[in-house]
């Protein structure tokens, strides 16, 4: 993991860094402490920005970076759009096409990846990438008391190859050693964790991953593209009227949850509704059925497609009927019940994340991000 | 002068700059994506760096009001706006201009709606240009800073408000390096002392601002103006000239790249000329002549500057980010075509409009673009990147869901009727047996995990049996679920602007009615509800009352989340005293907001309409039965009004899974209590004191991160005093309730 930034910058106009993560995961200020790390301690000059943008927790967050030398100006104002550096925030975001937009064979990629997943997201990578590594943020973050942005700036300061770690954990300082010193040490150690543990994708897992390559995968070719606009000025209605009633229902929402899920007791279960009426995300489904010998609304389970793990069922059920549970312990679900009241089941659950798209993003919001103030 | 380096946004630096020169007052309404200048300073005023006073109006109309008033009293004035919320304070700014009180107002450009947009384009700064106002266009972050300091100077010296614009989130969010001025000094000396002809707080010498003038005068009045406009003109290169002195950056009203030679001339405002630059070197090299131009300066028009850097190219294409529709091109399109007949210009000019809605232009779109603008086949005027789209026409595909008819939703789980003495009463409404209803919207929208908007408003619904008509005014309820091209609506539903949602659905109601009375429509039963939160209910108060006020039946439903939650937290009138938000910091020289949270139901109450109720998650069966109570009201006499306290986990501050447990203390406290005002009598619902479960307002506030500090012996005061207020408020309504 050795790059000389001065040699790259002969080659090519900037070393560009897209961030893709899940609102409240920390990318917007992780991508702000990159920015300025550049200016501040590499001698060069940067911009950085935000998608905005989706601050609402659990939403999809693309954060981008520009390096250049220090003399040069920085004029565009686009994203980046063909990363050397490509960094993922949450494992599931790997799901989404657009994350890979404009991978080649000079992007490295870092994954944010929980123990032993290896195997399951290989057939995610596309082929064409000229490297990839490997970082479990979460763990690291749990038992530093850090948060997933300071382990993957980590991360990234090591695989980028010009960072010094003395410079990243300046950068560090910097930002949250003024307004929050509480939480300035456990960041620290989440960094140099995050600094120690990346690794590259483990040689058996990228030695199967290259074979299945060259045998001519076709899903691992990256052809997104966001000109692919089903709805445009001779198909979409007028005015952006729009026909398509409960279409959300077509997303996917399960990359919002942060690793647990409730996990329903059905025996337990005394149907008195409580978690369909504190549920945001309309996930218990309900019908008519028979209850110790009544007649009755009976839970008949869980749409877990539409679940963001906020645990307000698990909260509030009186019988423990609905308990918390890790997910990946539970790849499969018992009483996985697609939402009831579809007509048909929709072929494509098409995006990671949810795709509510506003808001600016709030100093306050950030501060509390970085304050690990809950 | 010495300066320091930065690495800031556009935003940042017009807040450092407004800091710098030492403003008295801002007014203002946050929008995004200007809302980043006054959240800049409530935090250094929190920290004790300005007293600025700042001013937080219920809305953009009232904003410019609070500057006018206080411009004309003399002091040095900001504000800054976007879009609508330009467009909503449009009136107040000829006003300004034509009695000629300068002020200095940041423009962060974006997409006027509708459909909502919060994407930066031209389409709103481009309705100002017959305001009488100076614009100053800033493309880079370093001018957003210098062009602030060089406004207000300008302002003052021709009595004349002055706008700043620059493009919303290109620059306005990225963060670039740029300079400041080390000390504040060295820019208060470059602005100087404000003075003042007339005095108006000069009670020795009174005078009348505001005359009511008819011909033969006020042609006059406007002829002041055009000179005013005409000075600006001539002063503007004195003053870059010495702005360039003081800062080494020496601007223009024009600015060009390569234009000297280039035969291909590509003019355009804000961020995209700096990307314009990036294409017109990929150009170069390739041996194409090609150059860029824009204008650091809108009004007054810089015509013969801009004639000079563009009058030896063969062609001018003109890029627009927003249309003049009807005319042929963007309103930049218009004026150059103008100019180049006024000089004599003999080079083609095409006009394009593009980057719509914030559509990102890249370096490659210049060569694209010029290449559309030399084939000799290409018409005048087009739009450069939009997209046909393929596919079945939406209107063919299968729907999700089967629509939700009245045998769907009347399953009999809550049952209103008036009985012989008049009274309505609500039978049923058990959480198991509503689950019957078909939920009207579907799950898959983008709510942060743990919202409680999308938890009251199926509370609400499912309370009514009859079929729904649904309005949002604009929030987080509305945004989440409307992400085109998606939408989670399985009824009919409307979202006009932040404000007037009320009276929008007072003429969805109305025409209705008619239908139904003409046999337009078939008879029965329709429920229209109004959704807002507590922004829209700060901003659209008055639409709110006045609609009450009229009688309209229909339902008012405020979910109060205590913030503008949508746009990232700033402070509401129903945000509790002394809770942090993103426009009331905590610090050293500030507790958090300065006043309390507003009381709606009693504002509405006033209106003397037939239903008022509040409702809480942690009370369901309450909620639903006061929400049937209200549709039946709603449907069979007048306006109703319900207001639920909603949970805001990412801006509470606290944990998504214990939200009913902190409404709960919401409602325990006393700070929300449950009551309902039906036909003037008022009715407690839930005595938390007789049933033993009242708690200090402490308790609630140590719940959420948001007002955590309170519950220290720094802010003791602050507590006691919402502690009063709270035990004042519920006292009052205990013995309103009792005197029945």
């Amino acid at each position: 993991m050795t790059n000389d930034i001065d040699k790259i910058l002969t080659s090519q106009d900037y070393y560009s860094i897209r961030l893709e993560s899940i609102g409240g995961l920390g990318a917007n200020l992780c991508g702000k402490m990159v920015g300025e790390l550049g200016v501040r301690y590499l001698n060069l000059n940067s911009a950085g920005f935000s998608s905005y943008g989706s601050e609402k927790t659990g939403t999809p967050v693309k954060s981008y970076i520009r390096f250049c030398p220090a003399e040069k100006e920085i004029r565009v104002h686009s994203p980046v759009v063909s990363p050397d550096l490509l960094v993922i925030f949450h494992q599931a975001l790997m799901r989404d096409q657009s994350v890979w937009k404009g991978c080649s064979g000079q992007t490295s990629v870092i994954i944010a990846l929980d123990m032993g997943q290896e195997e399951s997201v290989t057939n995610l990578l596309p082929d064409c990438i000229r490297d990839c590594y490997v970082v479990n943020a979460r763990q690291i973050a749990m038992e530093t008391k850090s948060r997933i942005n300071v382990v993957m700036l980590g991360a990234m300061a090591k695989v980028m190859g010009f960072v010094k770690l003395e410079e990243a954990r300046q950068i560090c300082r910097d930002n949250l050693g003024r307004k929050y010193p509480a939480a300035l040490e456990g960041n620290l150690k989440g960094l140099e964790q995050g600094y120690a543990m990346v690794q590259p994708l483990s040689e058996t897992t990228h030695r199967s991953w290259k074979e299945d390559t060259n045998s001519g995968c076709s899903k691992k070719e990256n052809t997104y593209s966001d000109n692919d606009q089903e709805w445009g000025y001779a198909t979409a209605p007028i005015g952006g009227v729009n026909p398509r009633a409960g279409s959300t229902v077509t997303a996917d929402l399960s990359p919002s949850r942060q690793g647990y899920i409730p996990l329903f007791i059905k025996e337990r279960c005394i149907n008195c509704g409580l978690c369909d009426s504190t549920c945001p995300d309309m996930v218990f489904q309900f019908a008519e059925g028979e209850y110790n010998g009544r007649r009755m609304m009976v839970n008949q389970g869980l749409d877990y497609y539409h679940c963001k793990g906020c645990m307000r069922c698990v909260s509030v059920c009186p019988v423990n009927a609905l308990v918390r549970g890790d997910e990946a312990e539970h790849p499969k679900k018992q009483y996985f019940m697609p939402n009831q009241d579809m007509l048909r089941t929709p072929d494509y659950y098409v995006k990671a994340g949810p795709d509510g798209y506003i808001t600016s993003e709030s100093y306050l919001t950030e501060k509390r991000i970085e304050g690990g103030e809950v | 002068m010495k300066q320091v380096v930065a690495y800031a946004s556009g935003n940042e630096m017009a807040a450092i700059a407004i800091k710098q020169i030492g403003y008295d007052l801002m007014g203002y309404y946050p929008i995004t994506p200007s809302t980043q200048i006054a959240e800049n300073l409530d935090d250094m005023r929190a920290r004790g760096e300005t007293d600025l006073v700042m001013i937080a109006a219920e809305g953009e109309h009232s904003a410019a009001g609070i500057c006018y008033g206080a411009s004309v009293a003399g002091g040095r004035v900001i504000n800054a706006t976007s879009a609508n919320g330009l467009l909503y304070a449009l009136e107040q700014f000829p006003v300004q201009s034509g009695t000629r009180y300068p002020m200095v107002m940041n423009v962060v450009c974006r997409t006027v709606s509708g459909p909502l947009s919060i994407k930066g384009d031209h389409s709103d700064i481009m309705y100002i240009l017959n305001a009488g106002w100076p614009i100053l266009f800033a493309h880079t972050v370093q001018q957003v800073y210098d062009f602030n300091i060089i406004a207000l100077r300008l302002a003052e010296q021709v009595r004349l408000p002055v706008v700043v614009a620059y493009d919303g989130f290109f620059t306005s969010h990225q963060k670039r390096r740029c300079l400041r001025f080390e000390d504040d000094q060295a820019v208060r000396q470059f602005v100087g002392l404000k003075k003042e002809p007339y005095p108006f707080l000069d009670l020795e010498a009174p005078i009348t601002v505001g005359a009511y003038m008819n011909e033969p005068d006020l042609i006059n009045n406007r002829y002041q103006l055009h000179l005013a406009m005409c000075e600006a003109d001539r002063l503007l290169p004195k003053l870059f000239e010495e702005y360039g002195a003081l800062s080494d950056r020496k601007y223009n009203k024009v600015e060009g790249y390569f234009h000297e030679d280039a035969q291909e001339l590509l003019v355009l405002l804000g961020s995209s000329y700096e990307t314009a630059k990036e294409g017109v070197d990929k150009m170069r090299k390739n041996g194409k002549k090609a150059g860029a131009v824009t204008l650091n300066v809108l009004r007054p028009f810089p015509g013969e500057e801009l004639f000079a850097a563009c009058k030896q190219a063969d062609t001018i294409l003109v890029a627009d980010r927003q249309d003049s529709y009807g005319a042929g091109g963007g309103n930049l399109s218009l004026e150059i075509r103008a100019m180049m007949q006024k000089y004599g210009g003999t080079a083609r000019i095409r006009s394009l409009v593009y980057g719509l809605g914030g559509k990102d232009f890249f370096a490659e779109d210049v060569e694209k673009m010029l290449d559309l603008a030399r084939d000799p086949e290409a018409p005048d005027f087009d739009y450069y990147g939009v997209n046909p789209g393929f596919g079945t026409k939406p209107e063919e595909e299968a729907g999700f869901f089967a629509p939700l008819t009245q045998e769907k939703t009347k399953v009999g789980a809550t049952l209103v009727h008036r009985d012989a003495s008049g009274e309505v009463l609500v039978d049923g409404g058990s959480l198991n047996a509503t689950a019957a209803v078909p939920k009207r919207i579907a799950p898959g929208h983008g709510a942060c995990p743990g919202c409680g908007i999308p938890v009251n408003l199926n509370l609400l619904l499912r309370a009514i049996e009859d079929p729904v008509v649904l309005l949002f005014q604009t929030g987080c309820g509305m945004i989440v679920t409307t992400p085109y091209p998606k939408t989670s609506f399985k009824v009919p539903y409307l979202h006009n602007l932040f404000q007037n949602g009320a009276a929008t659905l007072s003429g969805v109601a109305e025409i209705c009615y008619r239908k139904q009375r003409r046999g337009e429509l078939p008879p029965g039963d329709i429920i229209f509800v109004m959704v807002s939160g507590d922004g829209g209910m700060d901003i659209g108060m008055g639409s709110a009352i006045g609609t009450a006020l009229r009688g309209h039946r229909l339902l008012l439903f405020e979910y109060d989340n205590g913030g503008y939650m949508n746009t990232g937290y700033q402070l509401s009138y129903s945000t509790p005293k002394g809770a942090r938000s993103a426009t009331s910091h905590v610090g050293v020289k500030q507790y958090g907001k300065t006043f309390f949270h507003k009381d709606m139901p009693r504002l509405m109450a006033a209106t003397n309409i037939p239903y008022v109720a509040t409702v809480a998650e942690s009370n369901p069966t309450d909620f639903i039965r006061k929400a049937a109570k209200a549709a039946f009201y709603a449907k069979t006499e007048g306006t109703a009004y319900l207001k639920a306290l909603s949970a805001c986990p990412l801006n509470w501050n606290d944990i998504p899974a214990t939200e009913r447990k902190v409404i709960e203390a919401g409602v325990n406290c006393c700070y929300f209590p449950l009551y309902e005002i039906e036909q003037g009598v008022t009715r407690l619902s839930y005595a938390p004191d007789a049933a033993g479960k009242k708690i200090p307002v402490t308790d609630w506030l140590a719940m959420m991160g948001r007002t955590k500090h309170l519950c220290g012996e720094e802010y003791q005061e602050v507590a006691d005093s919402l502690q009063q207020e709270v035990d004042r408020r519920y006292e009052r309504l205990k013995m309103e309730a009792q005197a029945r």
